[in-house]
């Protein structure tokens, strides 16, 4: 059992907070408030791989392990965590379906594109009436010819203003009795294939995402992922991964906002001395450290877990349900420590603030993840 | 094809850290490692050397087993082969004895190379002396504190800003050249070429014994400076509040500095708009 960050893993994480820093604090606050996407530093992220984290070599990618890709997410989302949701959601939900279940031909034309960034990803299960019931959905793919005609909407994708492929999840048996989902990889410049207006969202307001709408979008049979019906499969599967880059992203936001919190009551003076010198606020920091502290090996034992072939759906579940929760904490208590200058947008722990939350609703709520927690507790057989 | 070597260094993260108040070393223990800011920018200069010209670059440094990083990073960032200069015995070692360790290493492990590029001065101690040294212990020209380097067969020609006057000078290979932060912005390490570097793990550890080197010539009997005492400066600037109305305020201000201020942007300030004041 390794506590302690190897070498790869420290290069790694001063390798992006190297880049974050360099490249993206100093416009964080700007394009937040403008919700825009940052394209020209996306460009040079493409080509230090950033778009490839867990892409095998022969593709293009870095072939990094779980924990270095975490590592990588958590970095820049304790800067920017909108390009960290840009990076987590192409990475871990878009790129790794392809890594599980994209055949032969599919990973060798789609994977090359996607690991280099010259194809951004999304995935789009969510729909106006089917969120944490995945089952619900109500898009349709119908069998016409070789091919398959999608219809329907998809809510809430994450970067899907900029996305060039989308794995879409729809419905391919019309007879009510015996519904099946299947997943299907739609590009952009499919005809049928039309983007919503930006969402004007809370947080995370760099992140391009938007509605998708699908007339009579036509898509060949061999852009079935994996086979028909396997929809609920590569959905549940890919969720349990896209779970870990969610950890990640959240422990990235709680670290910038501790961090932010820290400086903030070394430096602010009330009574004739540093905030950080009375016993309530060093209480804060200390809960924010030790539960930062927690939080990560939480993350670090679902990615081992990943890597070495196990079971890790109930860790994944773990690990995202704890650190979006202190995400959502420790930014609001990093707001308290600044008093009222955290309630100001002159200060980056507002845009940490408002940036947690989503973390604790997104690749399945805290409520479903206590779900999947409690069915793998309860089906133990010893505990 | 061209023969290139960078000797670079790790320093510590920090800026400014505690000293070990017995031994007058810096305590290095307390602060992760990275690689020296001005070194990172004499590998780019490498990098953008091998880039137009066909060319082996071979990066060095000492330091005990966790040095290894700076040259996973060196190899992620583009460097041909790497190697850890490590032995207990070379601890306490100064700039002197220091070059006289690299330029053992290079003649012995990188025959006949043509350029040796190090960092003009190194973070934690600034001496910028192991450069200039290496250069005399091999008996090479040198130039320090380059911000551009241009390479035309075997001739350098190499500029460097010093005393606001910019050099340019020419030199036949090989030389030595070190070089400044002015220029060579180090490229952003690309996550592809960090798992490379610890996948193919090209760096080559090296003790004395294999490099012929000898106690007497390192450690504190081969350096020829010793620290007498450490310590640390006391701050001596104090704030000064002048309050009142504000053209009181300026007045006073500068009947107290005027002449300090003329010194320091070099001509009286003494002038209509002050007495206009009056």
């Amino acid at each position: 059992m390794q506590f302690n960050p190897c070498m790869k893993h420290k290069l790694i994480r001063d390798s992006a907070r190297h880049f974050a820093e360099t490249e993206l604090a100093p416009i964080a606050a700007e394009i937040d408030k403008n919700a825009t996407f940052p394209t020209a530093v996306a460009e040079k992220m493409k080509k230090l791989n950033y778009f490839g984290l867990q892409v095998p070599k022969e593709f293009g990618g870095a072939a990094l392990d779980s924990v270095s890709a975490a590592i990588v997410v958590e970095e820049l989302s304790r800067v920017c965590a909108a390009v960290g949701l840009c990076v987590t959601v192409h990475n871990g939900v878009a790129v790794f379906p392809f890594l599980q279940f994209g055949n032969k031909k599919q990973n060798e034309h789609y994977l090359p594109k996607l690991a280099s960034g010259e194809m951004i990803g999304a995935f789009s299960l969510t729909e106006a009436n089917a969120g944490s019931d995945a089952g619900s959905v109500e898009t349709t793919a119908v069998q016409d010819g070789k091919g398959y005609v999608l219809n329907g909407t998809k809510i809430f994708v994450t970067n899907g203003g900029i996305c060039d492929l989308a794995l879409i999840f729809a419905l391919t048996n019309s007879d009510q009795k015996q519904l099946q989902s299947s997943v299907f990889i739609v590009e952009s410049s499919c005809e049928g294939f039309l983007r919503g207006e930006l969402e004007d969202l809370c947080g995370m307001r760099a992140n391009p995402v938007s509605s998708l709408f699908f007339e009579n979008c036509r898509v060949p049979e061999e852009n079935i992922l994996g086979k028909l019906g396997m929809g609920m499969k590569i959905g549940m599967t890919t969720l349990d991964n896209g779970r870990i880059g969610v950890a990640a992203q959240a422990l990235g936001i709680a670290q910038g906002a501790f961090e932010a919190a820290v400086k903030y009551a070394k430096e602010r003076q009330q009574f004739k001395k540093p905030i950080a010198s009375l016993q309530t606020i060093q209480n804060y920091i200390a809960d924010m450290a030790t539960e930062q502290a927690a939080a990560r090996l939480l993350l670090y034992r679902a990615c081992e877990l990943k890597d070495a072939g196990e079971p890790y759906g109930c860790e994944a579940a773990m690990a995202k349900l704890y650190c979006s929760t202190l995400a959502s904490k420790t930014t609001s208590l990093a707001v308290q420590i600044h008093g009222g200058y955290g309630y100001s947008k002159e200060y980056d722990v507002e845009r940490y603030f408002r940036d947690a939350k989503v973390t604790e609703i997104y690749e399945g709520t805290s409520e479903i993840q206590r779900m999947v927690i409690a069915r793998a507790v309860l089906s133990k057989l010893t505990l | 094809m061209l023969k290139l070597v960078v000797c670079i260094k790790q320093v510590p993260m920090v800026t400014e850290l505690p000293w070990d108040e017995k031994t007058g070393t810096l305590r290095r223990d307390l602060a992760p490692g990275m690689m020296n800011p001005a070194c990172k920018h004499a590998l780019e200069a490498a990098l953008q050397i091998k880039e137009k010209h066909s060319a082996h670059l071979t990066v060095i440094t000492m330091g005990p087993p966790a040095a290894k990083e700076v040259l996973y990073e060196a190899l992620a960032m583009g460097a041909d082969s790497t190697i850890l200069i490590c032995d207990k015995i070379l601890a306490g070692s100064d700039t002197y004895a220091t070059s006289w360790i690299l330029a053992q290493t290079i003649n012995k492990q990188c025959d006949k190379a043509d350029l040796i590029l190090c960092g003009a001065f190194t973070a934690d101690s600034e001496t910028a002396q192991v450069g200039p040294q290496l250069a005399e212990r091999m008996n090479l020209p040198a130039v320090a504190y380059a911000e551009k380097i241009e390479v035309n067969g075997r001739t350098l020609r190499v500029r460097r800003i010093v005393d606001n006057f910019r050099e340019t000078m020419e030199m036949e290979c090989p030389a030595l050249v070190t070089v400044s932060m002015e220029n060579y912005l180090p490229r952003y390490v690309g996550l592809g070429g960090l798992q490379s570097a610890f996948d193919e793990n090209q760096i080559k550890v090296m003790d004395t014994a294999t490099l012929g080197i000898v106690a007497a010539d390192v450690q504190k009997e081969g350096s020829r400076t010793k620290v007498r005492r450490v310590f640390l400066r006391k701050t001596q600037k104090e704030n000064e509040f002048f309050t009142g109305v504000a053209v009181n305020v300026v007045h006073e201000f500068l009947n107290k500095y005027e002449r300090k201020i003329s010194t320091v942007i070099g001509k009286s300030i003494e002038g209509k708009e002050r007495t206009r004041g009056k």
